[in-house]
């Protein structure tokens, strides 16, 4: 207790003032593990798959610079622009269904702003020591002490920083390509400015800015209330249990004293990395990360008294009327999920890496050859969104004694390059009168299933 | 160093930082989309050989940056514009801030 004491007593009324530097004390507990098991895997996942291979190429790779996208054994063209649209859909919509189920819990546990300050302040402490080295290093005169503690943090925050610039280019431009340049000195100039940028923005923001990107920047923390109702989850100090507030001995009884169950260690404030004092209610700053409820928790373990006096809670279930976490915006939310994941499943799974768009000639509607046959010509774009190059066969049906006279032969394409062919059909000049509905085809040669079928227009004069 | 922590609230260099931030941010992400559906239709290639001359021996990866960076200061210049008639409106901070 005395160490409460004078935690107390060695940062005075600071806590609310708006552009004060904030040191977040270090957490124990049940969220502030969950959050570093989090903060683990995902960091984990960003600087590890970069590295992937699949099949002879990156595994996930949005090569710009080819203007295609290595999705594991998927490759999506420009023309795929669908399933990155319909995939950005559903990432908002998951956020929507988590908010509405659980509150801030992305904020808390999974956005990357937390999670890449959670990782500068972890070198913070590293380097700098507690909380309470931290405030006293702070307000100290230079020394070499604290020179050489600084510089050390500055560095690990640089090098940080730059390598996760690096790793987010990489995503872009093949990782391993982009590494050799930088071991040979011989990066290009946008690379280059694309890895400072981001590198200055992982330091930046993970460094300085940190709970002032939340609060001034974040549009999430802004509109997240519309997906709120009195049933989401939230952080909430039980006031009815809590009040009044007051220090007491441990072991005393609080009631016999006219004392609610908080001690007003202001334990949780000092953990709060938004600087809040969650005791005042709910606030936009919360970013529902918990580190509050851990340290009230062992509090409460110190003092006899039962957890919870902050918690994971309903405005319903503190006002007494807890209601199920299934209810009918919850149920909304997962229902348009699921109709958005089974759409982009069975278009992922049905796609034909092959389109072909038929345009007739505008010139003339039909042209009388060899005096007995009526010709239409046709401009064919043909584009191949395999991975893989393949050869094309042209059919076309509809029309008695339909012939092909061009293109001959089959249409051979590279992998992903476009092609726009002149076609032209033939049919003898008894059976072409009038307005005829035609269906062309286009059918790999290797592959059956890799097939379009595209309907159009033949015309001949009138009988 | 960041000294400006510690100095007190209501002085000028926080609340300019701030005021970038509220430029510069928004711009940063309606850039983004701007420039994922601009180039999800438009090769930059195509800007190369048939746009005007400036681009004229631009690879790929420049054309995203110019891109992207004349999407950033457009939406940039509407944020700050937007920012400048609000503050100019004489609405102050609290107003801004809502009830």
């Amino acid at each position: 207790m005395t160490a409460l004491v004078q935690e107390k007593g060695a940062a005075p009324a600071s806590f609310y003032a708006a552009a004060q530097k904030i040191y977040p004390r270090e957490t124990r507990g049940r969220f502030a593990n969950l959050r570093r098991g989090m903060v683990v895997a995902l960091l984990g996942l960003y600087y590890g798959v970069a590295w992937l291979q699949w099949q002879g190429h990156q595994a996930l790779l949005f090569d710009l610079p080819a203007r295609k996208f290595h999705i594991f054994g998927l490759t999506l063209w420009p023309q795929d622009f669908f399933y990155m649209a319909l995939l950005m859909i559903m990432a908002a919509l998951s956020l929507f269904f988590a908010t509405a189920l659980a509150g801030r819990v992305w904020c808390g546990y999974a956005c990357p702003q937390t999670v890449w300050t959670e990782l500068f302040i972890w070198i913070e402490q590293w380097t700098e020591g507690d909380r309470s080295r931290r405030m006293k290093l702070d307000q100290s005169p230079w020394s070499v002490q604290k020179l050489l503690r600084k510089a050390s943090k500055q560095s690990l925050w640089l090098l940080l920083a730059a390598y996760t610039g690096f790793t987010f280019v990489g995503y872009f431009t093949p990782i391993r390509e982009l590494g050799g340049q930088i071991l040979s000195l011989s990066l290009g100039s946008w690379s280059a400015f694309w890895i400072g940028l981001y590198s200055l923005a992982t330091y930046g923001n993970a460094g300085f800015l940190r709970e002032q990107v939340c609060k001034y920047m974040c549009p999430y923390a802004r509109f997240q209330s519309v997906m709120f109702d009195s049933d989401s989850l939230v952080i909430s100090y039980d006031q009815a249990r809590g009040e009044p507030r007051g220090a007491r001995r441990i072991g005393s009884s609080a009631r016999a004293q006219g004392l609610g169950d908080c001690i007003d260690c202001t334990l949780c404030v000092q953990v709060c990395p938004t600087g809040i004092d969650i005791r005042h209610g709910l606030q936009y700053e919360c970013i529902a990360c918990a580190a509050c409820v851990d340290a009230c928790d062992g509090v409460m373990d110190r003092m006899g008294s039962p957890r919870g006096l902050i918690r994971y809670t309903t405005e319903n279930a503190l006002a007494g009327s807890p209601k199920p976490l299934a209810r009918p915006r919850v149920a909304v939310y997962a229902l348009i999920l699921l109709a958005g994941a089974s759409t982009l499943v069975y278009s992922l799974v049905t796609r034909t890496p092959l389109i072909m768009d038929v345009l007739r000639d505008r010139n003339a509607l039909f042209r009388e050859v060899h005096g007995d046959h009526i010709e239409n010509a046709y401009v064919l774009k043909v584009i191949n969104l395999d991975s893989v190059s393949h050869r094309y066969r042209l059919e076309a049906a509809g029309l008695e004694q339909l012939a092909i006279v061009a293109p001959s032969g089959v249409i051979e394409l590279a992998p992903g390059s476009v092609s726009t062919l002149s076609a032209r059909l033939q049919v003898p000049s008894d059976k072409a009168a009038g307005i005829h509905v035609i269906a062309l085809s286009l059918i790999a040669t290797d592959d059956a299933r890799i097939a379009v079928h595209e309907r159009t227009r033949f015309i001949g004069p009138h009988s | 160093m960041n000294n400006e922590g510690k100095k007190q609230p209501g002085e000028k260099a926080p609340q300019r930082r701030l005021l970038m931030g509220l430029v510069l941010w928004p711009a940063f992400l309606a850039a983004g989309v701007g420039s994922i559906f601009f180039f999800a239709v438009v090769d930059p290639e195509l800007l190369r050989d048939a746009g005007p001359r400036v681009f004229v021996g631009m690879n790929r990866e420049e054309g995203y940056a110019i891109g992207f960076l004349f999407f950033w200061g457009i939406a940039a210049v509407a944020s700050a514009l937007s920012l400048f008639l609000t503050l100019r409106r004489g609405l102050g901070e609290q107003d801004l801030r809502g009830p």
